[in-house]
């Protein structure tokens, strides 16, 4: 048994997949995390500061773990829609009655989106409560900003796709106080609706935002925010200089 | 001096022919006057954590999703109207805000100036001290307590006078409808805003203890507001009791 798993694990095709050992010393142990993208997030070693549950806790980790669940349920939801005013609501009800957990499905993904708004905010609030914008952070807190305006403009956008009175109204509501800007007001809500009032342009613009253009700059600003975390010395619980001040 | 360097994690010893020396070419450094790390290996530990933390968060869904089913009414019927219409839960704030005064000044000017003030916030207080503490000192908590206790008191009262003793109604014709919808209403809100600054001033604040009070204000301000719209205002945008809502309306049925 011992010969075959050395067998395996010297194998070429083994060790063109995983380029360390098993992970009980400090070399394999390191080189598990230096050579895995999805490890590569993390330094090879964590400072204790940061993984004490009562600084961060866990909120920045809780909105990724959020925005890939909404990704995974979203993506499931789009083999059973299409954006039409006339068959959007037909292809909820279908999903909830006769796709096989279509309404679990449904409800994962609306809780979700519901639980990332309130994380995305609180990790706000923590950010700046341990005073973790402060340099060399500075950028990667307008960075984290403008993610928490397009987890709003996510979860507003998604609220109209199920196409009934809560959404249509949900919707019409919102977009009218766009149009108080008092330059582009009304230019911004033309933009936003396709039109002078929630219909089709604006169910297929809302559409293509909601599962397209927002996930993809959140990915994309996601990447660059926890890159810069890494960048600017991990958490900011790190500068602490000894144990007790915190 | 030499107090300092005996206390220095890598001190200078006279018996050693070599020492540690360290350039910091653009200060400051994460490792200038750290000893010894304080430092555990991200395998397996952090991957643990993180991995439970996805276990936990899929499955306190997962039951939530079993429990509750999210909501579905008719279909979209642009001719009849919903009572009350609400934005979703997260604009209720803005929504709440319209009922208290000219929409361009509520609903644009206010948040956009939230907004930039909270983009703002890193340059305004640009120290390090405190980095990566909670409220960074004790005064800070203090400051931060009591201005989260001066908003949840003074927010709710405000909208509660102003929905019994509508000024903006009782002006109307009396007053130019910009003084009666924009600078009054205006003028309230930046003094129910500023006040615990002025009061902080005197103290001779740091410019961190300023952005606590401001933040503090208007991120409970916020919460006070989203609140109110979100469950305590039924058909006809009126305030109710959110257990004691006419014609069985039930804010937590619109999620």
């Amino acid at each position: 048994m011992s010969r075959l798993v050395e067998y395996i694990t010297r194998s070429r095709v083994w060790r063109s997949f995983f380029r360390h050992g098993w992970p009980d010393n400090p070399l394999d142990r390191s080189l598990v995390m230096t050579t895995n993208i999805f490890f590569h997030l993390h330094p090879v070693k964590v400072n204790r500061n940061s993984l004490k549950a009562t600084y961060s806790l866990g909120l920045g980790v809780i909105s990724v773990i959020a925005f890939l669940e909404l990704s995974i349920t979203g993506l499931l939801l789009m083999f059973n829609y299409v954006p039409t005013v006339e068959r959007a609501y037909g292809y909820i009800v279908t999903l909830q009655t006769q796709v096989p957990f279509g309404q679990l499905l449904r409800n994962m993904h609306r809780w979700g989106a519901h639980l990332m708004v309130i994380v995305v905010v609180l990790h706000m609030a923590r950010v700046f409560y341990t005073g973790a914008y402060k340099p060399p952070r500075e950028f990667n807190w307008v960075v984290g900003v403008v993610l928490l305006i397009l987890t709003l403009g996510a979860s507003f956008t998604g609220y109209l796709l199920p196409w009934d009175q809560l959404a249509f109204w949900a919707i019409t509501v919102g977009t009218s106080v766009a149009a108080y800007e008092p330059l582009m007001g009304s230019t911004i809500k033309a933009f936003l609706l396709g039109g002078p009032e929630v219909g089709q342009e604006a169910l297929t613009r809302f559409y293509a935002l909601h599962i397209m253009l927002i996930p993809a700059a959140m990915a994309l600003l996601i990447s660059l925010h926890l890159w810069r975390v890494r960048k600017d010395g991990g958490l900011a619980a790190n500068e602490l200089k000894e144990e007790g001040e915190a | 001096m030499t107090e300092k360097q005996t206390e220095a994690p890598f001190s200078r010893s006279s018996k050693k022919t070599y020492s540690l020396v360290e350039l910091v070419h653009r200060a400051p450094s994460q490792l200038v006057d750290h000893g010894p790390d304080n430092t555990v290996f991200a395998f397996p530990l952090v991957a643990l954590i993180e991995l439970l933390l996805t276990i936990g968060i899929i499955l306190a869904l997962l039951l939530m999703s079993l429990g509750v089913n999210a909501p579905l009414e008719e279909i979209a019927n642009p001719n009849q109207t919903t009572d009350p219409a609400k934005a979703p839960w997260y604009f209720m704030g803005l929504q709440e805000m319209l009922e208290h005064g000219h929409p361009t000044l509520m609903a644009v000017a206010m948040p956009t100036l939230m907004v930039l003030f909270v983009i703002a916030i890193p340059y305004l207080d640009q120290s390090r001290e405190g980095a990566g503490r909670w409220f960074t000192s004790k005064r800070g908590k203090r400051i931060s307590l009591f201005t989260a206790l001066y908003a949840l008191l003074i927010m709710p009262a405000y909208i509660l006078f102003d929905n019994f003793v509508p000024l903006r109604e009782i002006l109307r014709g009396v007053v130019p409808d910009f003084v009666a919808q924009v600078l009054i209403p205006g003028a309230i809100m930046a003094v129910i805003v500023a006040a615990p600054l002025l009061v902080l001033w005197r103290s001779k604040p740091t410019p961190r203890e300023v952005v606590l009070a401001a933040f503090t204000m208007l991120f409970v301000s916020a919460v006070v507001f989203t609140l109110t719209g979100f469950l305590f205002r039924g058909p006809g945008f009126e305030l109710y009791w959110p257990w004691d809502m006419p014609g069985g309306y039930n804010p937590f049925q619109n999620l």
